[in-house]
């Protein structure tokens, strides 16, 4: 009798432990680029708050986070758990950042989808034969099932990725950005998460009273698309192809500026040409990942910058000729 | 903070803390700020012993762009005498401070490199003070190279292309300047274009 209580106890642990099983198995069979058009989707539709870890640089800091998204319009409010209490409020393609210590507010334009937490990499993105894409493995991420999936380079000309996608809706709970030597060079997590839970509008509204601060405006860019350029690579690194052309005048100038844009699918580097200032500039800078590269060619300043390892903008940045 | 939390702290930088403890630990961190902070000088320690460089200039150049932010803070006369409501009517001159500089105040101003000030240095000097291969580089400090991050960073953006990273660059740049057009006629014709109420 009392073996037979003890079964019919553990039969439903039993059961949970074989579905648990069972749903672990089935994320993993999902076709890793399924996926990654999965996240795609639910980046541009999940509403989610929580609190963000970044970790770049040897700094951790902790962001607050509330998005939503409704008929297309992203609205988003960002507050820093650091400092003195910063606030990014985005409307629609409006971002007012807020110093609440310096009472001033401060404008800009955001003519794209794109958000603090947005897709990695777009669903726009088609892999060609640069990386390999594989489901690893189960993980928990912020208290949900996540299955982690990486993406991994061929060479040291780009990148890897590590996303840990949200079992249940895919959406990314933790990236990384994979250095050559396997390291993290940037780490973008959910210590918590509500996804798709009730936001109130009021939860998107600004902390603070704005009304005696002082508003500052970003002029926008000046950008003429689809120019022609004699200028290219010629030695670019493998699967990386020109994506676009642009002129560009640059704030404070009136010079235009060449920016052509290479990509391989996924890694980004974009190519800025103009008169060389003087002696003109060289060597490479560095901000977390994005690395870029400044050379002098034939008498125009030459400069490379992207999501690239520094190998890779200063190859493309020594290698633009023109005819 | 006892000596177990930050065993848990050296092991999760280090990436040796399993993933439910791990979990546990950020969510303490989201709500801790010292916890965050020990986590900061973990990561610090480990670049000090890989032998990357030191961040000489970073203090200088957060202290500057704060002092530059401090200066055009309103004082309380030139407030009461500003007669054109706030909105949007302070257009900035050149490359000046935008919303990214703010998002960067945010992150923290966590530039990699070194030199403060002038021209980003020549590559000679600096590409090869790194060991393994790797560059222990600048970080954009002049404001040509600085707009280059932020165009880069919006035109993948529009494409569709690798929005996060691009964007979180975008967060981390400056500008070295914080210029602000004193109020004259120019601003009166903006004011008359733009919204004079609160949005």
């Amino acid at each position: 009798m009392r073996t037979a209580v003890f079964k019919s106890l553990l039969w439903p642990v039993f059961l949970a432990g074989q579905l648990g099983y069972a749903s672990a198995a089935m994320a993993e069979r999902i076709e890793p680029n399924e996926w990654l058009g999965r996240m795609g989707s639910a980046v541009q539709s999940t509403n989610y708050e929580g609190t963000v870890i970044r970790i770049q640089d040897g700094k951790a800091e902790a962001l607050k986070v509330i998005h939503t998204v409704t008929d297309g319009v992203i609205r988003e409010k960002v507050v820093a758990q650091e400092g003195n209490g910063l606030e990014i409020i985005r409307n629609g393609n409006e971002v007012h950042c807020i110093l609440p210590d310096r009472k001033s507010v401060l404008v800009e334009e955001w003519d794209d989808q794109s958000t603090l937490f947005s897709t990695l990499p777009s669903s726009k993105v088609r892999f060609g034969s640069e990386y390999d894409v594989a489901v690893v493995r189960e993980d928990r991420i912020a208290g949900r099932r996540a299955i982690l999936v990486a993406i991994r380079p061929h060479d040291g000309y780009r990148y890897g990725h590590r996303i840990w996608l949200d079992v249940e809706t895919a959406f990314p709970l933790k990236t990384q950005l994979i250095a050559e030597d396997g390291t993290a060079l940037e780490q973008v997590m959910f210590a918590d998460i509500t996804l798709n839970g009730e936001i109130l509008a009021s939860a998107l509204a600004p902390s603070y009273s704005t009304e005696d601060f002082r508003w500052f405006d970003r002029p926008s860019r000046h950008v003429s698309r689809n120019v022609e350029t004699e200028w290219q690579s010629n030695d670019l690194p493998q699967g990386f192809r020109a994506m676009a052309t642009h002129g560009e005048k640059m704030q404070g100038s009136e010079e235009v500026v060449t920016h052509i844009l290479y990509s391989d699918g996924l890694a980004n580097v974009s190519v800025f040409i103009a008169a060389a200032d003087g002696e003109g500039r060289n060597g490479h800078s560095r901000v977390g990942g994005s690395n870029s590269y400044q050379a002098v060619v034939d008498g125009f300043q030459v400069t490379a910058v992207g999501e690239v390892p520094a190998m890779t903008v200063e190859q493309i940045a020594r290698s633009m000729t023109r005819p | 903070m006892n000596d177990a939390i930050k065993m848990q702290i050296s092991a999760f930088v280090d990436g040796e803390l399993p993933d439910a403890e791990a979990d546990l630990l950020l969510r303490r961190m989201s709500q801790d700020a010292e916890l965050r902070k020990q986590a900061a000088e973990y990561l610090e320690m480990g670049r000090a012993m890989r032998g990357e460089a030191a961040v000489p200039g970073i203090e200088r150049l957060q202290e500057r762009i704060a002092a530059e932010l401090e200066d055009k803070a309103p004082d309380s006369a030139e407030a009461a005498d500003d007669p054109a409501p706030n909105r949007a009517v302070r257009p900035l001159v050149g490359v000046a401070l935008a919303a990214s500089v703010a998002l960067l105040a945010i992150v923290g101003l966590q530039f990699t490199g070194s030199v403060p000030d002038g021209p980003v240095v020549d590559a000679g000097s600096m590409a090869d003070t790194g060991d393994s291969g790797s560059y222990t580089v600048p970080a954009p400090v002049d404001d040509e190279l600085v707009q280059y991050y932020q165009s880069h960073g919006a035109t993948t953006s529009e494409l569709g292309a690798n929005g996060m990273n691009a964007r979180l660059v975008n967060l981390r740049l400056s500008t070295e300047v914080v210029e602000e057009e004193e109020p004259d006629a120019a601003d009166d014709e903006s004011a008359a274009e733009e919204p004079t109420t609160q949005p």
